[in-house]
This record gives structure tokens, sequence and C-alpha cells, in this order.
């Protein structure tokens, strides 16, 4: 037994080339995932935190009663270990040397902003800055464009009410600049502490508090579950993942980087598959003469257990000491990209999938070929036995499958992604099914010859076990990379569209009717022609089929949208980007019904035909809901909740117009004439929300590139793995065909060729699955419409062939160079 | 075959003063040193000598595997050392068979593509029709399409034999090519070899331990520690 363990040992097994790579599969697959895991998880919190930034905090409390909360609610936030800070917003005139005007003031605490950073300048020539707090008591900041309103400048002193307030700074851009309907007019900001002196706020002033609080997730929930049962219909507790601008751009990138995830999972699982059948079958011989020395089954299958499990510790430590550096690298790249340093975070959770990884694809795809050694007849030492290999393998590989998916499925959480994956994979087994059919009817035929292609047909002929099985792999790892490039092109597709560069960035609004002809007249002239303009009326929805409508709706689908007065509007047509998906759109001169938008309807439940009435002013206004339908709210433009014929209930109640538009930067100084002419009118700049919005589509591209390159990285690999795997005999082959006199040119041809058809038919059945599978997808992780990707269908089976054929030609160079006279020394 | 240069190249193969030397970590080792032979066209050689002698070497060189560090290998009229690597591909395609002591089979193909190979590299016409003639010839044409996994070691050495044969070479080369076989199944594949040489009127030249089958070729070598010497012609010269 002695000598058996040391034929066994594992320093001898180092040198075999098949347990090498193995190991190199296992590393890679560690590698990959951890790599993904722990950034996907960095990604998530750095994605978080940059969108914490836009409520300045990671939950905002608003209450628009204009009454503060109760102290007690800030005291228990505290206790938890919460930061909290606090804002009051309202709207006011100031009064400069060079007359007054209407601003939105925003009052902030010492703690603001809890997240994120305030853009600043001190003059208006010179840096911009960050800073991380509001302005002193007794300071105040302003919009850039009071500077010229008000003939102001920086130091001087502005009125706000009853108290002087030194112009410090100019305010270019506040992390929380939401889109809010209340903030008209241009900004300034100043201490929360000074608010009371300035005496503008009274009993009934339409004054907003909001409240900022951050923390780790666990304390913000427990205080919400506390907060909870406290808070009146007015209070509403806003989350990042509620904002509903940004939140489907962050869901979709999680989707893909768990994608990204799933794939790196099961291309890892088939390299390791592929490298330790491969040892399998190298090992029989030894297995044989084991059994020859007495090593009973027994034994050798506990030899190969252990063996298994020491591929598997040096699988997940070299993974990691190459997952580690690789993701502080990806970390810095973060950095670099979002121009702030990222704090290294090591999720330990992220690498539990890694681990997961290793050992399932050890236990399903590495031991069964190797347990099935136990079997192997001792008669093999003296004479190898026909019919091994193959058809045995079938329950094997449907044990893997299982195992995979199943990894991939807990992984993902995503069933439908793991049926698209599974369907797409089932979609390419079958098609090389096919493919084998036909390759052994039509290319039986074919008679070699000293002609490269006839070589390389009948190459194909003779080798079609390894053939299919090498295919099934190329197009197996082409068709997950495929899946990854199509998914990642059609998500920055659907981003780039949402916010091409001339989407619009402000808002005209409180247009009076008659005025709506100049001011749209005003913009033409400077070659800014505006959107269409709607008109706009602001009502309560107050009841439901005659109910009031707090009665109607349970208490946990109490809406955002029901608590504040709604904006409602009249229009003809429907706007090109929303969708009806039940009812009809109005008929000309229709003047009975309502439009509802989707997720409000489903939120509140309503359907065709409920009768909803509307508080407008002291009126009332009753219509059924004849049609339902679905609006892009992040493309920038006025979306309504309610949309009624242009002759119908909202007629004769009081109006005014919202339009939007783009205006590029260097024109915004048209700002000033504008609110010069038509001082009434509220201009809602929203340019800097769409360049943060732009900054972090580009960020999540990036990552997102990242993660693609060392997938396909580590597809490449795989490729290599499975390539090499047959390396033995093909040198033996390449040797063999030189000694009996084939020229190395033909050689080198028509191998190449051969792997080049090789590719190619892979790449075809690999990109066919991945439209499939990404057909699939599309249809429920990710919105967008189907088409034929030709940019990717057509190159990648042609990027395959060529990929594959220098594959060929680097495989073969040992052959070549070396002399055929290893043949007669027995080549091993 | 009819060879209108046959009377001229009545010499098969002529090597003169053949040395080898590879070079090891600290010094150079000698395998082959002042080798000279003529073979001609037809007869059969056996070269003996024990174990790490030097015979594969020999036998590589003169098929021209490789090259010699010194002297001249003329195979067939061409001199071995002048052809670049492809021309001596060619020449081993036209005119030369290999039989090896490990048969050196592929175990993807089956006995006729085995033998089909070198009729296919030699670009011949419907390979095929020769393929079964050769391997029913060599007594197996049951097997035709067996690999060599289905094939006992004497069966592979036949396929090796039709292989060899199949490309009608002017010579060949076999390296103990019932080495690996137990002594009824060398003694009826040596049979077949030595018959199938006579029939095609090739050359043989053959390395063996095995007195016996070198007793039946028409001349045989010795070589001891890279020295080769002819011990008939050597009692003739001392005659
Ligand atoms: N490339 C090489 N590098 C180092 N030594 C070599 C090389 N080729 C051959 N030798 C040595 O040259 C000697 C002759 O080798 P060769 O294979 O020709 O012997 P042989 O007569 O065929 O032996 P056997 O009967 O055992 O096959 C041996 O000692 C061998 O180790
Ligand atoms: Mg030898």
């Amino acid at each position: 037994m002695a000598a058996a363990s040391k034929l066994m040992s594992v320093r001898r097994d180092w040198r075999e080339r098949d347990v090498r790579v193995v190991l190199a599969a296992l590393i890679i697959a560690v590698a990959t995932v951890a790599t993904i895991a722990l950034f996907a998880s960095q990604l998530q919190r750095t994605l978080v935190s940059s969108a914490s930034s836009f409520l300045a905090a990671d939950r905002q409390l608003e209450a628009e009663n204009g009454r503060e909360i109760p102290g007690e609610w800030l005291t228990e936030a505290q206790s938890r270990g919460l930061e909290t800070g606090r804002m009051v917003e309202f709207s006011t005139m100031v009064f400069g040397s060079g007359g007054f005007q209407l601003v939105s003031v925003k009052a902030v605490s010492d703690e603001y902003p809890l997240r994120g950073e305030i853009e600043v300048q001190d003059a208006a020539d010179a840096p911009r800055k960050l800073v991380g707090s509001g302005p002193k008591p007794g300071e105040v900041w302003i919009n850039p464009r009071l500077l010229r309103l008000l003939e102001l400048n920086i130091g001087d002193s502005l009125e706000v009410g009853n108290l002087n307030l030194r112009v410090s700074g100019l305010l270019i851009r506040e992390p929380d600049g939401g889109f809010r309907l209340s903030s008209l007019a241009p900004r300034i900001m100043i201490h929360a502490d000074d608010v009371p002196s300035t005496g503008v706020i009274q009993e009934g002033s339409r004054v907003e508090y909001v409240y900022l609080f951050a923390g780790d997730d666990g304390a913000l929930e427990g205080y919400y579950q506390w907060l909870q049962s406290r808070l009146e219909p007015s209070h509403e507790w806003e989350g990042v993942r509620d904002g509903e601008t940004f939140s489907r751009s962050l869901e979709r990138a999680e989707s893909f980087l768990l994608l990204g995830g799933s794939l790196a999972v099961l291309l890892a699982a088939v390299a390791v598959a592929v490298a330790s059948r491969q040892y399998a079958l190298s090992q029989r011989d030894t297995v044989a003469l084991l059994k020859t020395l007495g090593v009973r089954s027994r034994g050798i299958g506990k030899l190969y257990l252990r063996r298994l499990a020491l591929w598997g510790l040096t699988g997940i430590v070299g993974g990691l000491l190459v997952a580690l550096p690789l993701f502080w690298l990806l970390t810095r790249l973060l950095s670099n990209v979002l121009e702030r340093p990222v704090e290294f975070y090591l999720d330990p959770a992220a690498l539990a999938p890694a681990l997961l990884t290793a050992l399932v694809s050890l236990f399903a795809f590495a031991y069964p070929p190797i347990r099935r050694l136990r079997d192997v007849p001792a008669m093999r030492v003296l004479r190898s036995q026909p019919g091994e290999g193959g058809r045995e393998a079938l329950p094997d590989f449907a044990i893997a499958i299982i195992a995979v998916f199943g990894l991939v499925w807990l992984y993902a959480g995503e069933l439908s992604l793991v049926a698209a994956l599974l369907g797409g994979l089932v979609l390419l087994l079958g098609a090389l099914g096919l493919l084998g059919w036909l390759l052994v009817a039509t290319l039986r035929r074919v008679r070699g010859g000293g002609n490269a292609w006839r070589l390389a047909l009948v190459g194909l002929y003779r080798h079609r076990r390894a053939s299919l099985s090498q295919m099934a792999v190329f197009a197996m790892t082409l068709m997950l990379a495929a899946t990854l490039v199509l998914v990642r092109s059609s998500l920055l597709d659907d981003w780039q569209a949402q916010l091409p560069p001339d989407a619009p960035n402000h808002f005209l609004i409180n247009i009076a009717p008659d005025a709506v002809e100049e001011v749209s007249a005003f913009w033409q002239e400077r070659g800014q022609p505006l959107n269409q303009q709607y008109p706009m009326v602001r009502g309560r929805l107050t009841e439901l089929n005659g109910r009031p409508v707090k009665e109607a709706v349970s208490k946990d689908e109490r809406v955002g949208a029901l608590n504040r007065e709604l904006n409602l509007t009249w229009m003809s047509t429907l706007p090109t980007d929303n969708e009806i998906i039940q009812g009809q759109w109005f008929d000309p001169g229709q003047t009975e019904g309502v439009s509802v938008e989707a997720e409000l309807a489903e939120r509140l439940g309503l359907s065709l035909g409920d009768r909803l009435t509307f508080t407008i002013g002291s009126e009332k206004v009753t219509e059924s809901i004849t049609s339902i339908r679905t609006v892009q709210w992040d493309s920038m433009r006025p979306n309504f909740y309610m949309a009624f014929p242009p002759e119908g209930g909202l007629t004769d109640m009081p109006a005014t117009w919202i339009t939007s538009f783009y205006l590029p930067t260097d024109k915004k100084t048209a700002l000033n004439d504008f609110s010069r002419q038509f001082p009434t009118i509220s201009v809602l700049e929203i340019d800097h929300i769409i360049d943060r919005i732009q900054q972090i589509v580009r960020q999540v591209t990036q990552a997102i590139e990242a993660i693609l390159a060392l997938i396909l990285a580590a597809a490449l690999v795989v490729m290599a793995a499975v390539v090499s795997a047959t390396l033995r005999d093909r040198q033996r082959e390449g040797a063999l065909l030189r000694t009996l006199g084939g020229r190395q040119s033909l050689l080198v041809r028509s191998t190449m060729l051969e792997f080049a058809l090789l590719g190619g038919f892979a790449g075809v059945l690999g990109v066919v699955a991945a439209e499939a599978a990404v057909w699939a997808l599309q249809f429920r992780m990710f919105e967008g419409n189907f088409s034929w990707h030709w940019q990717v269908v057509l190159p990648v089976p042609l990027i395959s062939a060529v990929v594959l054929a220098l594959f060929g030609r680097w495989q073969l160079s040992p052959v070549l160079s070396v002399s055929p006279m290893l043949l007669l020394r027995r080549l091993e | 075959m009819t060879d209108f240069n046959a009377e001229r190249r009545q010499t098969m193969l002529r090597v003169d003063n053949l040395t080898h030397r590879v070079s090891l970590e600290t010094d150079t080792l000698t395998i082959l040193q002042g080798v000279s032979l003529e073979i001609n066209r037809g007869e059969s050689v056996a070269i003996v000598g024990r174990s790490g002698s030097g015979k594969t070497t020999l036998l590589g060189l003169l098929a021209g595997l490789d090259t010699p560090s010194d002297g001249t290998v003329e195979l067939d009229g061409s001199v071995i050392s002048k052809l670049t690597e492809d021309e001596r591909a060619k020449l081993r395609a036209r005119r030369v068979g290999f039989v090896f002591q490990s048969f050196q089979l592929l175990p993807a193909l089956t006995a006729r593509e085995n033998v089909m190979l070198p009729l296919e590299l030699a670009g011949m016409e419907s390979p095929e029709a020769r393929a079964r003639e050769l391997l029913e010839r060599v007594g197996l044409g049951e097997r035709l399409n067996h690999t060599p996994r289905q094939l006992s070691g004497g069966e592979q050495q036949r396929v090796a034999i039709a292989r060899a044969f199949a490309s009608d070479p002017v010579i060949l080369f076999a390296d103990e090519p019932t080495g690996n076989l137990d002594n009824r199944t060398g003694q009826s594949v040596s049979d077949l070899l030595m018959e199938l040489n006579r029939e095609q009127g090739t050359t043989l030249v053959m390395v063996t331990h095995d007195e016996h089958l070198a007793a039946r070729c028409g001349r045989q070598f010795h070589i001891e520690a890279g020295i080769l010497t002819e011990p008939e012609a050597a009692r003739e010269l001392a005659d």
C-alpha cells in the first residue's frame, strides 16, 4: 500500500497536466465568482450611497402638513444609532439692491447633508468646490442667477423676511436637488437656526419640513417599524429605492451583475467538468495498475476523494488569492470613475457563492467521472477495454446540470433567469445533436487527400465524438458570453435612449393660458423650441366610487399620490412615450372619462369604469376611468397620473401650463431675460440632476464593462482549457502525420481549418441560443423589445472561427518544432 | 513498380561517416560515431545490438526523421541533410514506410482509416479500396471498422504493417516490430513482414533483438556503443 500511496501522492499529481487544468479551472471559478460577488456588493453599496446623496441621506421623512414632527421621533432615531438632520423649505420674496424676487428657500441644519456633498462657488469666477455642510447662521448661498436678477455681489446683504443675511457663496448644486414642483423659484440656502428670526413662517404658510436619517440598513429598518404606526397621511417616508427615476437603473444594474455572476458560475462548472473528465480518462491506467497491485475499489475511491478535497482547498485558496487583488483593482477603478475614494468593503457574505461554486462544481462535475474510476477493470493493464467512456456520462451530466442550475437559482434568486438559460441550453444541445447527425451523414462521404480542406473535413468526421463535445463546450461558452454582451448592449441602449444628450433639462411652470403663445415664441427665437405644453390643474383624489378614498383604500396601500395634490391635465393626443394597456384613448370630441397611470391604478386597485372624484379648490369633478396607460417617468417630460379629454371634466377649472425643454449650459443666461419678461413663470432647472443621472449611468456602464471583460476572459480560458485537453492526442497525431510524410504547411492549414469550422459552427449555435435566452430574459427581467442583434450575430461566429483557428495553430506549434523522432521513442 | 533509374541507382541507402551527438547539460554525448554503410535496392538488413547502443537513433537518421551532426545519408538518390523539412516529408510520403515497436496507430481512427492515412497524405484518389485490399492481405478483412482499442497487439501491428506498405514504399524501416509481442504472434507478424517485403520488392531496414528474425534478413549489422560493424563483411575481409 505504501508504494500505491506513493503512486497516488499529491506531489506527483501536481505534475499531471490535467490536474493543473482542473486546478486552473477551479481557481478561475472561485476567482471570477468571488470577484463579481464582492464587486457587486461593493458596487451596490456605492450606488446606494451615490443614490443616497440624492436624498442627502439614506431616508427622508417629509411632513407636508406644515408642522414639525414630534421631537420624540428624532430622539428615538438617535437612540437607535441613526444620524439625523433637518431641513425646512418654503417660498418667500427676497430683496436685494436690484429689486425683489420670489425665491425658494431651503434652510438646513448643521448636519446637512448626511450623504453627498454640496457644490458651491465662492464667486462667479471662482472654481467650483464640494463642501460637506451648508451656510453658517447669518449667511446665505444663492443661485447664481440671482446675482444679476437682484444686482448682488458676493458679500452684499440680502433681505429675507425680517433678517439681513450676507451672501457668502453661490449654490451650484445640492445633493438632493430633487424634482419637486414646490421648489419653483430660484433657490437660496440658509441655516435652519435663522428661520425663526426671518418671521416668514406663520400659521398656515406653505412649509415643508424634511427630516434626514442615515445609518445602517438594519437600524433604518427597525426605526421605520417603530415609526410606521405613528405616521400621519401627510407624512411621507422616502428611501432611495422608492425614487422613481433611479430605482430602475439600479435594479437593472443589479440584475445584470447577478446574470454575470450566474454565467461565471456556469462557465466555471463547464471548465471543471471538461478538465476532470479528461483527468479521469488519463487515470484509468494508473487505477488498473493499482488494482493489479491489490488495492480494492473502496481504497481507490477513498484515495481519489481525498485528492478531490485537496483540489477543492487549493482551488478556493488560490481563487481567493487571485480574487482579492483583482477586486482591489476594480475598487480602485471604481473610485477613479466616481472621482471620490471608495471604501474597500469586503463583504464576507459575498464569498459564500464562490465557495459554494467550487464545492458544487467539484462534486457535481469532477466527482462522477472520478468515482467511476473505481469500476475500471484490472484487466485494463493488459489490454485497454473497448467501449469505455461516453455513454455512462449521461446520468452524470443530468446531475451536473441540475446542480449547477440549482446553484444559479440560489445565486441569482431568479427562476426566470434559470429557465431562460436552461431553455437556451436545451435548444443548443438539440441543435448540436442535429448537427452531429448531419456531420456524420455528410462528412462520411468526404475522402481525404493532399487538400487541406478535405483533410480538415475528414478530421472533423473522424474525431466526431471529440469534435461534438468540444463544440458543445465552445457553443455553450459563446452562448453565455454572447448573452451577456447582448444584455449589456440592450441595457445601455435603453439607458441612453432614456436620457439622450438633449433630454429636456428645464421646466417652465405656471404659464398663464394667455402667455402660452408668447413663451413658445420666446424660446423659438432663441433656437430652443419647447416640447409640448400641457395645462395643469391641481387637485386631490377624494372619492372612489362615491366612498371617501381613505376608506376605500386600505392603509398599507396608501400612496404618496393620495397625500398631496395631484397634477391633473387634459390632452387630445396620447404622448408618444405613453402606452394604453387597458381601455381606449379619448375619441376626438369626447367629453367624458379620465385616463389613469398604470402603476397608480394597480396600487389603488382601480379598474376601468371606476368613478373617481377629484376636489379642485372648492369644486368636485367626477369621471369614470376610460383607459389605463403607462408613463415613462424618467423621460424628463411633464407626466401626469390623471389625464382628461380636452372638453372634459377640467375645462372650466383654473389651469396654468407646463412644459419642458432642452437648454444647453452656454445659453443659460437667456433665463435671465426670460425671468424679466415673464416674472410670474417659474423656471425649474434640473440640468444638474440630469448630469448626475448621466454620470451614474456612465459609472454603472463602466462597472458592467469591467465585469464583462472579466467574464469574457474566463470564457477564453475555458476554451483554451478545452482545446489543450486534446493536446496530447493532437501532438501524437501530428508527429505521426509528419512521419508518414504530411507536409508542415498541409498540417497547419488543415488543423486551422478544422478548428475554424469547429469555431464557426459553435459560434452560430452559441449566438442563436444566446438570442433565444436574451429573448426570454428580456421578457421578464429587462424591459425592452426584442430584435435580432446583427452586430453580434454576424461577427461572433466569425470571431470564434478565427480565435479557434489561432488556438489550433498555437496548439500545433510544439508538434511542428518537435522532431518526429519522438515517435520512435514512444511519444508519451 | 518500374523505375527507369533503377540501373543508375542500384544503391538504395548510402551512409558516409555518420556521427550523431546530443548536448547534455554538462557535456556532449556521442551516440553514433563514424557509421558508414551501403544498402542496395531490394536487400533486407537487420541491425542488432544491446539496449542503449544507438539503434533507434541510427534508424531515425537513416529514415530522415532527424538530421545527423556530421556525415551524410543518401536515401534513394537524395542527400537527406540537404533537404528541407517539407522535402523530407514528401520523400517519406512517397518512398518510405515505417513499423514501430509500439504500433503508433491513431486511437480515434478505425483500422481502415489508419491504413488510409498515408494514402491520403500522398494525395491518392480512392484510398479506400487499397486499404481494404491490404487489410485483407494481412488477414484483417473482417476488422476494417474496428478501432485499435478493439484489436489485440498482434492485430494492431498487422494494421501498422498494412499501413507501412500502403503507399508502395521503396524502403521500409522497422524498429523492433515484434518487441511488444509474444513469441508466436511475433513469429506470425515477422512472417508477414518478410512476405510482403519479398512480394513488393521493398528494401527493408530492421532493428531487432530477435536472433531468428535477424537471421532471416540478407545482411546483419552489429552496433555497440555507437559504432557499427558488419560481422560477415569483416569475416570476408579477414579471408
Ligand atoms: N536526445 C537524446 N538526449 C540524450 N540522450 C539520448 C538522446 N537520444 C538518445 N540518447 C541516448 O543515446 C543512447 C542510444 O539510444 P537509442 O534509443 O538509439 O538506443 P537503442 O539502441 O535504440 O536502445 P533500445 O534497444 O533500448 O531501444 C541511449 O543511451 C540514449 O539514452
Ligand atoms: Mg530503441
